[in-house]
């Protein structure tokens, strides 16, 4: 008999749960028409909700975008429901789900890459809430997203540039190295095309390239760097895709002798992208080259508005690129330049400079 | 042989005017419902209630829709983890068996690949090219693509089956082992990229619905429908309980133990890729790092379903009720805005008081089993 009960308690949950499953679209549809009739008059006082969905914050770049976003909306009054998926694309797609049916009025994510960006936008565009993705784009335009990105191809074209004009004045043939990011991440595409872009432009200035994949992982990067440095021990030339990578490059070259100031016998031309403070740092004391920055503040700055934007306008799908021009800073520029870069920024804020 | 006296009885012979009186004995209602089988699901059932005022958010359509959305895959590969479980046994491959899985199935499937992305690949020129996977559109590509899924978790099962059956391994170091090989095996071949070009028939079994139904609620109900078929109406099914109730009495008995082992594992690995094809749909893509961070709640919700850790003792309705209270204790947790961390110590915490009542349960259990010895 108990058995029968509890079996038709469970079959009397599921029905219940399918009766609302069934009606998903039908209410909400009706919510939306009605709230869009009567958005003008109350999105003044409503209280907005932005749920921000990360995939971690494993470094100093993410750190500060996280930082940047969540005091940004704060300040503006705006409730922030925060979620870290901890590098699972499928946890972050029940997540936005979840914060879908807590009715935020917005979503920003930072996705594991750019497929599941696309995968992420789908259900938010379904489900018509409007999404944000900041810094890592969609790996296509199946979904429609608000996006903000730095030009990685051209910052990175940038700070090569720099460095190959700089090697030119020591009148040798180079041994260039990349570190690669993860090539399911535009961005790591992106800055993979600015280096071969000077390359191809030079091709009596370099020797063919050596690539070491990093996965954007720092143990994942510090063993093929160190694999790829003791078969090439010639390498005079190096482009980390992210600065994040500076202490696995020093703990490489440092015991090989070749962790050298510009200008000191044995120095290794070496240059990133990023602009973070650590850097900053190495700018500073003559170790690096030149680094893309990418304006982290503005990106933040931009997608905020621009997502705001869309929720007071009741725009459920917005669709818009955003892009960051971002700069080279290089040793040429360093004393016009120094502060425009985040990661100085934040060394400033920190008295670490003045 | 004299029948055993309840004391409480004893006390009220000799006060017949409390009989009247009598209350329910607290403890062995207590007792009664712990050792029930349906534990788990009053406790879900008592967990949505007393939630329900504190969250009302929790019973919107939507809310409802994601809780039934995200239990079937999870349900699917904690199928294959019962079963292991009743043999007394741990499959930690499976997270890695999703991953694999996952790229094997894209392998077949994908009608575009980026050369910027995959030319690094080893498989590039010969398996995968720019026009996609070995069957790029074909209408074959479907079912081949998740038959060789299948075919490959089952596979990789069978050879954890294998290794533990025949050369007495310890399963936690073999499964561990292979947790790890198929992992690094499915990076290397996709240089850790994803494959994107998947065909929607594929995509809909993850996210279609049939009507208002959806498409992976149907497939994983037939997976454990059968599943649980298979244990209760079975021979093979007796065997299973049998060799993780007492593996030494069930060979006595004539069980072929290293063919029901093997078995087991060779279903886990179907489990897992099955969940795959589910997961892979609704991500639209093959990833080889799918599934790294489900381990915890995989053997949680099993465990919590209440099928025992020493074998023996395990339905697939109860890891379905396990399920549902960890999906439902997690939804809980997210509507509540808690961080991960948070959320994920008190899952931590759940999992191990799981783990602490199906000690107490098999201790009652088994005092149960020697009072009735005694009164016979």
């Amino acid at each position: 008999m108990k058995r029968y009960l509890a079996l038709a308690v469970a079959l009397i949950m599921v029905v219940t749960i399918f009766a609302g499953c069934g009606s998903t679209k039908a209410p909400d549809k009706a919510a939306e028409s009605k709230s869009e009739t009567t958005a003008a008059k109350t999105d003044a006082k409503k209280e907005i909700t932005i749920a921000f969905l990360f995939q971690d914050l494993e470094t100093e770049f993410w750190v500060a975008g996280h930082k940047a976003i969540t005091e940004t909306l704060k300040a503006k009054g705006i409730k922030v429901i925060e979620r870290n998926a901890n590098e699972d694309a499928n946890k972050q797609l029940e997540q936005a789900k979840d914060v879908i049916a807590q009715k935020v009025d917005g979503i920003i994510i930072i996705p594991q890459d750019g497929e599941s960006a696309v995968a992420i936008s789908k259900v938010c565009n379904e489900a018509g809430v409007p999404i944000g993705v900041f810094n890592r784009p969609p790996s296509n335009k199946d979904a429609k997203s608000l996006v903000v990105v730095a030009n990685n191809e051209k910052i990175a074209e940038q700070a090569v540039g720099y460095m190959a004009e700089e090697a030119k004045k020591l009148n040798k043939k180079m041994k260039p190295l990349i570190m690669v990011g993860d090539l399911g991440d535009p961005n790591a595409v992106g800055r993979k095309k600015g280096f071969y872009n000077v390359i191809e432009k030079n091709p009596d200035l370099f020797e063919k390239p050596i690539e070491v994949p990093t996965k954007w992982d720092a143990p994942t990067a510090l063993a093929n760097l160190k694999s790829a440095m003791q078969a090439n021990p010639n390498v005079d030339f190096i482009f980390t895709s992210s600065d994040f990578l500076y202490p696995q490059i020093k703990s490489v070259l440092e015991p090989m002798g070749k962790w050298k100031k510009i200008g000191e016998p044995g120095h290794v031309m070496l240059a990133g992208l990023d602009g973070d403070s650590t850097a900053g740092r190495l700018m500073d004391e003559g170790y690096v080259d030149a680094t893309g920055v990418q304006d982290l503040y503005y990106e933040a700055q931009a997608l905020l508005d621009a997502m705001l934007d869309a929720i007071s306008k009741g725009d459920k799908t917005p669709n818009q690129w955003i892009d960051d021009p971002g700069f080279a800073l290089t040793q040429a520029n360093m004393k016009d330049r120094r502060l425009d870069m985040w990661g100085n920024k934040l060394r400033k804020d920190k008295g670490e400079i003045k | 042989m004299s029948a055993r006296k309840n004391p409480m009885d004893t006390k009220l012979q000799e006060n017949p005017e409390k009989r009247m009186f009598r209350i329910p004995d607290l403890r062995q209602g207590i007792k009664r419902i712990m050792v029930s089988e349906y534990f788990v699901l009053y406790l879900s059932i008592l967990w949505f209630i007393v939630m329900l005022p504190v969250i009302p958010n929790i019973a919107s359509s939507r809310n409802l829709n994601n809780i039934f959305d995200f239990i079937w895959p999870l349900l699917a590969v904690c199928v294959g983890q019962t079963l292991v479980l009743l043999i007394a046994g741990i499959d930690l491959s499976q997270i890695s068996v999703i991953g694999m899985t996952s790229v094997i199935g894209a392998l077949f499937m994908s009608n575009r690949i980026d050369p910027n992305v995959l030319s690094d690949s080893p498989l590039w020129g010969t398996v995968i090219s720019e026009n996609g996977g070995i069957m790029a559109n074909s209408m074959w590509a479907v079912p081949v693509g998740i038959l060789m899924m299948l075919l490959v978790g089952s596979l990789i099962g069978l050879i954890n089956g294998y290794f533990i059956a025949k050369l007495k391994m310890p399963p936690f170091m073999v499964t561990l082992v292979t947790q790890l090989f198929v992992y690094n095996l499915a990076i290397f071949l996709t240089k850790s990229n994803n494959i994107i070009g998947i065909p929607k028939a594929f995509t809909e079994i993850g996210k279609g619905k049939i009507g208002f139904i959806p498409v992976a609620m149907i497939i994983t109900i037939v997976l454990c429908v059968l599943s649980q078929l298979l244990l209760s109406k079975t021979v093979l099914g007796k065997w299973i309980y049998a060799v993780g109730s007492n593996v030494k009495a069930s060979v006595v008995s004539g069980v072929p133990r290293d063919g029901v082992i093997m078995f087991v594992y060779a279903f886990s690995g179907f489990c897992a890729a099955f969940a795959s094809v589910i997961y892979s749909g609704r991500l639209e893509m093959g990833r080889p790092t799918l599934g790294q961070t489900l381990l915890m709640d995989i053997v949680g919700a099993t465990i919590i379903g209440g099928t025992s850790m020493f074998g023996g003792k395990g339905k697939v309705l109860w890891t379905f009720f396990g399920v549902l209270f960890f999906v439902l204790l997690t939804n809980v947790l997210n509507l509540f805005n808690l961080d991960t961390f948070t959320i994920n110590i008190v899952k931590g915490l759940i999992i191990l008081l799981a783990a602490l009542f199906d000690v107490i349960r098999t201790k009652i259990q088994a005092n149960d089993t020697k009072v009735e010895k005694a009164g016979a």
